[in-house]
């Protein structure tokens, strides 16, 4: 294989390996913090990169054509509705559900997937169709040999990774962030050090679900489309990538995420017929991994007294 | 010592002649309005009934005379398809909430039992039915045969799914059958082999010579050939009944509830918790591959689309909205979930937003759903008698 | 003459078992030994790694060193169904009830290995399997009326209905059924009266005095319970044996007494 088609590869590993991350990272806020897993969380995305669609719209009938512009405007209207929907997803179907077995919060999250999931599909205007999704970023590219390096996909990844240090700083540098590690450690105990359960639970929410909002726009970015499926597609990677990693590590979320894509795209360079079987690849890895490592590379943190 | 008396066998028998008039009218009427004022009445109805403490005495009845009550509900499910003994949709429509049942039995046990999560049920019911195509289509192996070997292949794909996960937790078994659901469906849209995603044709059940898809004449009536297999799906489900039952009602019914409630404690007194969780999830998607497997037959054709991870999803809601672990529960949510939106035709398309909004709602205010599993009874009707 | 257990050789008997968790040592080179027929109480502060010492035993955590031996055979880090067939039963400090299951079914759970498991004897033979739940009701029935008889004509209500009293019973009911040989109570009297715990240890006595083959190790807190059932004590802390012998002397060793209450 000569370079050129090397880089490319590597670079859409790349891609990928950061978008999963994201979504894995917003997986493994919530079970930290409430020994949760939010199945809704992947289309919580879907439904992101839907709002920010709609934003366009409405930015382009308004007769916006700055691009920069769109796609600010597009970023915080998407993560900010997002992180809404997260908080009030906390409040009104988590949280009252957590005297009730493990059990009923997963199908409860699995059911309001559906929920978001189908009422794009159906209340969108064609939403069942997949829909283009407006290329923003700047199209300049360099040549560096044979390979051909996109100026838009270096800012994607770029922004990818200073979200991910900026989440890293608030988790690890501010006062929020600690609140939040010391809840996802021990309720009680946050609970008797004065610390607001409710308001962070909330916040970490919201938190997780902006990212997945990110995540969506970016997802658009990259293909230049989105469809209403492609969050569960995201979803149920990006939480086997978070289990991979060791559910409640960001770290492991983040490792996992990266090496999901490097799986994903090792086997599209092995198995060059594949390209109708990308999809039906990607989850067979899935069940692979389950079935090699079910509690992570790193294992989960339970604690069960006996 | 005190006995509780035995609970009359007519509260039951009279609760099951009303709702089986109720279904008859109901499957009968065409016009939307017509429908709408029914379901409307019926709900009315149930609610009332609930308020009156009606269906603590049903239940008594049903609980203690299970064996009458149970031959009397064959014998209405018989009747209500002799009243449209030569309308296809609605024999199909009944054949459905038969063959859903079954497959819905078979999620119980995973389930409502052994606390398997499976989300991959309309995948096994397809592996169930795409059997039925391959098998009818190209080979001459007998058709009863083939149902057989539809359900065992369906268990054979599941234990190979579920073998790693099943010392770990449950949200493990779930990312798994949903990565199978939604690799399945892929797999067969993008594999042309097994037609694609226009699927293929299934050919009709044959017994000795009987073929299934012919109109039955007797005399001057002509039956429609549903009838046929409405027959086979009514035994299919009256034998899943029993078996789960007796499975429930027996000491393997214990391990299962066991090692669901507490799998530390199970593993102290000796219960050796992968097996029965295997045992669990084998059966069940023998019943699963089972039913899957006639459905084909019934509706003659197969196509990726019909077992989608949504569809899975449904069989999950038909549990849930029925109440986990109670099988007539279950039967009552298959018809509620089949009938009501066929015959609404307005909510058809709505449907999957509709259910998961539906399961929320029971989750959220009536978790253990329509029909609350009773405390496990052996030998319905049975008294200890003191010594 | 001596003692018995000199002679036939221990029940149960644990050589420098040790189990850490991280960097907590919770057991230390701990050696425990029960004979036959024998009441030892365990006692030692909180922490000191006493349900730690059970759940090794039964197979929850395995040990990093050390070994047990139980009736002759090896087991150490024998698996929890394993320990169970060979005749070791227990109850638990958070008490480990099937809340949603009926009264007779938690404690038919404790007699799995009497029954027969097999499929076709559960769903075809039901006149066979009618006789063996009919022998259970009875066994069952016969075990909660030594320990509360109020409950004997409950038995298929569920648990969830009970007081903690009666489900700790239950949970005693559960260990016994299956005719251990050596039984571990961990903290039986949690959370009971004065009356209540007394009651229940002359109920155990009971069914211990009917069973002669019946060993047991009892986690208390209540030293009065120690006191008057027990044969022996073993005093932990920290994970190990400091001391050990009737409670009398037991309670007046110095550094028994200096673990519970701290250095004078």
């Amino acid at each position: 294989m000569d370079a050129g088609l090397f880089a490319q590869y590597v670079m859409n590993g790349l891609m990928l390996g950061m978008m999963y991350a994201l979504v894995a990272v917003g997986f493994t806020l919530f079970f930290g913090v409430l020994d949760v897993i939010k199945f809704s969380h992947g289309d919580v995305l879907t439904v992101g990169a839907f709002v920010a669609l709609a934003g366009y719209a409405g930015l382009r009938t308004l007769g916006i054509s700055s691009n920069w512009l769109e796609l600010v405007v597009m970023l915080v209207l998407a993560t900010l509705a997002m992180a809404f929907l997260g908080m009030l997803i906390a409040r009104y179907l988590v949280m009252p559900l957590r005297a009730a077995p493990a059990l009923n919060t997963l199908l409860i999250t699995l059911m309001l997937g559906t929920v978001l999931r189908e009422s794009v599909r159906l209340f969108y205007p064609q939403g069942a169709n997949p829909k283009p999704f407006p290329a923003l970023l700047p199209r300049a590219s360099l040549d560096l040999g044979e390979f051909n390096l996109r100026l838009d996909n270096v800012l994607m990844l770029g922004a990818g990774v200073l979200v991910i240090v900026g989440l890293q700083y608030l988790l690890n540098r501010t006062r929020l962030g600690l609140a939040i590690r010391a809840v996802a450690q021990d309720e009680e105990t946050a609970r008797t050090m004065g610390i607001n359960f409710t308001a962070i639970v909330l916040v970490t929410f919201a938190i997780g679900s902006g990212l997945a909002a990110f995540a969506g726009i970016m997802n658009g970015l990259y293909y230049n489309e989105i469809n209403f499926g492609i969050g569960l597609y995201l979803g149920v990677i990006g939480f086997s990538a978070a289990i991979i990693g060791g559910l409640g590590s960001i770290y492991g979320a983040i490792l996992g995420g990266f090496l999901f894509a490097g799986l994903q795209t090792v086997g599209t360079v092995l198995l060059p017929f594949a390209s109708a079987y990308k999809d039906v690849f990607a989850f067979a890895v899935v069940i692979a991994i389950m079935a090699w490592r079910p509690t992570g590379l790193i294992r989960e943190k339970i604690s069960e007294r006996v | 010592m005190r006995q509780k008396p035995q609970a009359s066998l007519w509260s039951g028998a009279i609760a099951l002649a009303v709702a089986t008039i109720y279904l008859i009218v109901l499957l009968g009427a065409e016009r939307q309005a017509v429908i709408i004022a029914l379901l409307i009445a019926g709900i009315a109805a149930v609610t009332a009934g609930a308020w009156l403490g009606l269906f603590t005495s049903v239940s008594a009845s049903f609980a203690d005379h299970e064996d009458a009550l149970g031959a009397s509900t064959i014998i209405s499910a018989l009747a209500v398809a002799a009243y449209f003994y030569d309308n296809h949709f609605v024999l199909l429509l009944v054949i459905t909430v038969l063959l859903y049942s079954v497959a819905t039995l078979g999620l119980n046990v995973q389930f409502g039992y052994a606390g398997v999560l499976n989300f991959a049920g309309a995948s096994f019911f397809g592996i169930g039915a795409y059997t039925s195509a391959i098998l009818n289509d190209y080979t001459a192996v007998p058709h009863l045969l083939v149902l057989l070997i539809g359900g065992l292949l369906a268990a054979l794909a599941g234990s190979l799914l579920l073998l790693p996960v099943l010392r770990t937790r449950g949200h493990y078994a779930a990312v798994v059958t949903i990565a199978f659901a939604l690799l399945f469906k892929t797999f067969l849209e993008v594999n042309d082999v097994l037609g694609g995603p226009q699927g293929m044709q299934v050919k009709g059940m044959k017994i000795l010579g009987w073929s299934f898809n012919d109109n039955i004449e007797i005399g001057k009536l002509s039956l429609s050939f549903y009838m046929n297999y409405l027959v086979v799906s009514l035994l299919l489900l009256v034998g899943a009944f029993v078996m789960v039952r007796r499975l429930e009602r027996s000491w393997i019914g214990l391990n299962l509830d066991a090692l669901r409630l507490d799998e530390t404690a199970a593993n102290c007194f000796g219960l050796d918790v992968a097996r029965w969780k295997i045992t669990a999830f084998l059966i069940g998607n023998f019943l699963i591959g089972i039913a899957g497997a006639l459905f084909g037959m019934v509706g003659g054709f197969v196509a990726p689309n019909n077992y989608t991870f949504a569809d899975s999803l449904i069989f999950v809601s038909i549990l849930l909205l029925g109440g986990i672990g109670n099988p007539w529960g279950l039967v009552i949510a298959t018809i509620i979930v089949v009938v009501v939106p066929e015959k609404l035709q307005t909510i058809q398309e709505y449907r999957f937003l509709l259910y998961a909004l539906m399961v929320i709602a029971v989750l959220l205010f009536r978790p253990q759903g329509l029909l609350p599993r009773p405390v496990r009874r052996y030998f319905p009707g049975w008294r200890p008698w003191a010594t | 003459m001596g003692n018995m257990s000199d002679m036939v050789g221990a029940l149960l008997e644990a050589r420098s078992l040790s189990k850490h968790f991280g960097g907590v040592l919770a057991l230390d080179e701990l050696n425990l030994s029960v004979a036959r027929d024998e009441i030892v109480g365990l006692i030692g502060p909180n922490g000191s790694g006493k349900t730690t010492f059970f759940n090794v035993i039964t197979g929850i955590y395995s040990a990093d060193a050390g070994q047990v031996r139980f009736d002759g055979a090896d087991v150490t880090n024998a698996s929890g169904r394993a320990v169970y067939q060979a005749g070791i039963s227990r109850t638990f400090q958070h008490s480990r009830l099937s809340l949603p299951l009926s009264i007779f079914d938690n404690i038919m759970i404790g007699n799995h290995k009497r029954l027969n498991q097999g499929l076709w004897f559960n769903l075809v033979r039901r006149d066979d399997f009618r006789r063996e739940f009919e022998e259970g009701y009875a066994a069952a029935r016969a075990l909660v009326e030594v320990f509360e008889p109020a409950l004997a004509d409950r038995l298929f209500e569920p648990i969830a209905g009970l007081a903690m009293i009666d489900r700790r019973r239950i949970e005693i009911c559960r260990a016994l059924i299956g005719a251990p040989k050596l039984l571990l109570l961990d903290e039986p009297s949690a959370g009971m009266t004065h009356e209540e715990t007394a009651e229940l240890m002359n109920d155990i006595l009971l069914v211990r005095d009917r069973n002669k083959n019946l060993s047991i190790i009892i986690v208390e807190h209540e030293m009065g319970v120690i006191e008057r059932i027990t044969d022996r004590c073993v005093v932990l802390n920290f994970g190990r044996k400091i001391a050990e012998g009737p409670y009398r002397a037991v309670a007046a060793d110095p550094q028994v007494q200096e673990a519970y209450l701290g250095a004078a």
